[in-house]
């Protein structure tokens, strides 16, 4: 059988070349000249794809002034609070979903089939809610990570093996304690994914509301931004915000997890 | 080494001629023999079973002769032709489950005429013939999903009959099936053979197996892998399960273990030694 | 204490008191009479002013909302114009797609290179790129379709190359022993055993593609429901924007589910 692998490695000559790394450096080359090419091509309207440099420098520009930090801080408050707020009940519910068969059975469908849903559209109940200021941005963030969450955390409880849950028994754990002690250490996994998922939706959820209508925040920046055609900023202020989305990603990565090798069942 | 060819005669052209076929793989830790080389005649309508210790090199052996593997010393002959890579005359017959999940029984044998370009009608005809030859007529519209493992099987060696190979290999194509499907389905591929004259190359491990389907076996050494030594079954066709409680069928069987069994503790001493 | 009982299994392992009354009553059914009770307390306390009508409408005047942009024709146009965006979207981005995965697949070093890069952006919020489309194609369809083409790319790509990194190496070494060329390898091997996977992740695009395109929609304020609801919103007229709010979640929990049965029944096939 291993006969089969080794088979046809015939012309390996110019692959040599490329490692991995020169072809992903050469991918970046590419697509950056594609974005230059195309922007001084003609093919679109003036000003429409600015130079790489242009964008760098307003990027420089931006983060050198005041007025830049403020309109983060009320975006990353608004995804703060609402990641909170979101993954919190979606923890809690999910738990319930969980754990608990018959409420699991009823009410996770619903979860289940409202979860793919554009929640931007609840936006105009929200803002006569709450207002136009940050408090309907938080509240969209939090109803969009809250289905990831749930849908997640229930999943996750469902998978923690039972066999676990009977040695819990033998030793005679309290509720809490086995929630403590085998379902938390368990769940990490699925729960650092649901975080993962979360952020990034609580992100898209408060910067598209800010998009559609806001007196503050990066979104907000950014549709002043295209009001103004002032291209080169606006693409500035999207790549600050894909740059922090990476790094918040990143950041969840590496600190939600177990000491050691955390998986107690591999998760996909 | 004495190549144990017993070429029954110089004067007809062999069906298939292995001509001092040789491979070795450069890996990580070094060259590796995996064949010496190997010479070797077969007749037309021959069965000649090969077998051996894991890690012989008879799944080298038969990926070179079906044209898997390109990359080796020594030639290949099909009726005088010299070959290398996939041929039409020599067809394959895989040890894992090989048949195409997506298609009909009648659609997965019909599978090399249809990419050969053959009209719908005639291979459906040759189709359904090959079907009737394995046994399954009746099956031909079932997906191999409703079928069992022996069935797929017969499914596979219909699909690979069906450019009438000069040459058929065979890898272990019953290892997967349990013993008394295997015994079955070596009736039919008996059957099989004596009905199309067929000329069949087996690789296997299992040495009844070997006795009750053979007219010849060829005994490999461990790694490197060359042909130990050929024995001639002679009992007499046609051949079938039942003679399996024989005594002369017995005394084959014994001879073989003697020189298997030498061989495949090479191959044991070697696997402790890496695992030391 | 009676064991916990339901008509999906009879008993389970984990699981803690539940419903222990012995009484077994079918989820669905527990789903339909909380969905009735739910909409019974609303349009109480939306008639009696507990919670405010106005921006809570009852669900009597949200049906109303309902009939009304259904025989103004609102509706059914705002429909058949996003499920159109919708379709092309995930047309392109299954296309693109594909051919993005294949090429992926198609090489060791070009799939250990470039994966990564399109796993990031699977999870990366695209949808937050659409003012750069707009700049492009101004805000028109174009603009809507891109954005959805976009958003299930990346999904497509993924599923695509797992397909057809997954084609077991025997049934490719069939095509080989009987010298298929390699269009006829792709076309009749590689290609439908990878489908079940590539479906997959079809459908995922179509659900992506149908999120963005509602998104986008909403947010310029052009093209199908999106635009319903935003200019209902615009107008004040909330029991119809309920409404309308209320049929997309309808269209894509259809879909979702939809799908899902297709998906399955593909899966059990093969």
């Amino acid at each position: 059988m291993a006969a089969v692998e080794q088979i046809g490695r015939a012309g390996k000559a110019p692959a040599e070349f490329w490692t991995v790394n020169r072809l992903r450096i050469a991918g970046i080359v590419a697509i950056l000249g594609v974005w230059e090419i195309a922007g001084w091509s003609g093919l679109f309207f003036r000003g429409v794809l600015p130079s790489t440099v242009f964008i760098v420098g307003s990027m420089a520009e931006l983060l050198m002034s005041a007025e830049f930090y403020w309109h983060l801080a009320v975006t990353g408050f608004e995804v703060l609070v609402s990641f909170i707020i979101g993954c919190f009940f979606g923890t809690l519910v999910g738990l319930v979903l969980g754990t608990r068969k018959f409420t699991g059975d009823v009410f996770e469908p619903f979860i289940h089939y409202l979860a793919p849903t554009p929640k931007i559209v609840f936006l105009p109940i929200l803002l006569v809610l709450f207002g136009v200021g940050v408090w309907s941005k938080v509240a969209l963030g939090a109803i969009s990570a809250f289905f990831p969450m749930a849908l997640g955390v229930a999943a996750g409880v469902r998978q923690v093996s039972a066999v676990l849950l009977r040695v819990g028994k033998t030793f005679n754990l309290t509720t809490m304690q086995t929630v403590r002690m085998i379902y938390l250490p368990a769940m990490v996994p699925p729960i650092a994914t649901g975080l993962r998922i979360g952020l990034g939706i609580s992100i898209v959820g408060c910067l598209l509301s800010e998009y559609k209508l806001a007196k503050a925040g990066l979104g907000f920046l950014a549709g002043q931004y295209y009001e103004s055609f002032a291209v080169a900023h606006m693409l500035a202020v999207l790549v600050i915000i894909f740059i922090f989305a990476s790094i918040g990603n990143v950041l969840i990565e590496k600190y939600v997890r177990l000491p050691g090798p955390g998986d107690v069942k591999a998760h996909r | 080494m004495t190549n144990a060819t017993e070429t029954a005669s110089t004067t007809a052209t062999p069906a298939l001629r292995i001509d001092s076929v040789a491979k070795t793989f450069s890996t990580p830790h070094g060259d590796v023999v995996a064949l010496e080389p190997i010479s070797l005649d077969i007749q037309q309508g021959e069965f000649i079973a090969i077998i051996g210790p894991s890690g012989c090199g008879k799944s080298t052996l038969m990926n070179a002769v079906g044209g898997l593997l390109e990359d080796y010393e020594g030639r290949v002959e099909v009726d005088g032709t010299v070959v290398r890579g996939c041929h039409k005359e020599i067809g394959m017959v895989f040890q894992e489950e090989s048949t195409f999940p997506w298609r009909t029984a009648l659609d997965n044998v019909a599978f090399p005429l249809e990419a050969a370009g053959v009209g719908k009608a005639e291979r459906h005809e040759k189709a359904m013939e090959l079907l009737n030859l394995v046994g399954l007529d009746g099956f031909e519209n079932r997906f191999p999903a409703e079928l069992s493992g022996g069935m797929r099987q017969r499914i596979a060696i219909a699909r690979t009959l069906a450019f009438k190979p000069r040459i058929l290999l065979m890898d272990e194509p019953f290892a997967a099936l349990d013993e008394q499907t295997r015994l079955l389905l070596g009736d039919k591929v008996l059957q099989i053979q004596q009905e199309l004259n067929q000329t069949t190359m087996l690789i296997t491990h299992n040495i009844a197996e070997a006795v009750q389907l053979a007219d010849r076996v060829l005994i490999m050494t461990f790694r490197p892998g060359r042909i130990k030594r050929v024995i001639d079954i002679d009992l007499p066709r046609p051949r079938s399960s039942k003679m399996m409680g024989g005594e002369r069928f017995g005394q084959y069987v014994a001879a073989i273990w003697d020189d298997l069994r030498e061989e495949a503790s090479k191959g044991l001493l070697e696997l402790e030694q890496v695992r030391s | 204490m009676t064991m916990p009982q339901s008509a999906s299994s009879p008993h389970n392992a984990s699981g803690g008191p539940g419903s222990g009354r012995g009484i077994t009553i079918p989820p669905v059914l527990a789903r339909t009479l909380f969905l009735i009770v739910a909409i019974g307390f609303w349009e109480l306390a939306s008639q009696i002013g507990w919670i405010n009508p106005f921006t809570a409408p009852p669900p009597s005047a949200i049906w109303g909302g309902l009939i009304q942009i259904i025989q103004a024709g609102e509706l059914g146009a705002a429909f058949v114009r996003t499920f159109l965006e919708a379709l092309a979207a995930s047309a392109i981005g299954s296309i693109g797609g594909i051919a993005i995965g294949w090429w992926l697949h198609s090489g060791k070093k070009i799939g250990v290179a470039y994966t990564s890069w399109v796993a990031a952006a699977a999870s990366a919020p695209l949808v937050l790129l659409y003012p750069l489309f707009l700049v492009i194609f101004g805000r028109n369809s174009s603009t809507i379709v891109a954005m959805g083409a976009l958003g299930c790319m990346p999904a497509i790509i993924l599923k695509a190359k797992d397909g057809l990194d997954g084609v077991r190496p025997v049934l490719l070494n069939v095509g080989k022993a009987f010298s298929l060329t390699p269009r006829q390898q792709f076309r009749m091997i590689q290609f439908p055993a990878a489908l079940p996977v590539i479906f997959t992740g079809i459908r995922i695009g179509l659900l992506f593609a149908i999120i963005n395109v509602v998104g986008v929609e909403f947010l310029i304020a052009f093209g199908g429901l999106g635009q319903l609801i935003s200019d209902l919103g615009d107008r004040f007229d909330y029991p119809a924007m309920y409404a309308a709010i209320f049929f997309v979640v309808l269209v894509s929990v259809a879909f979702f589910y939809l799908t899902e049965k297709l998906e399955l029944w593909l899966l059990s096939s093969k």
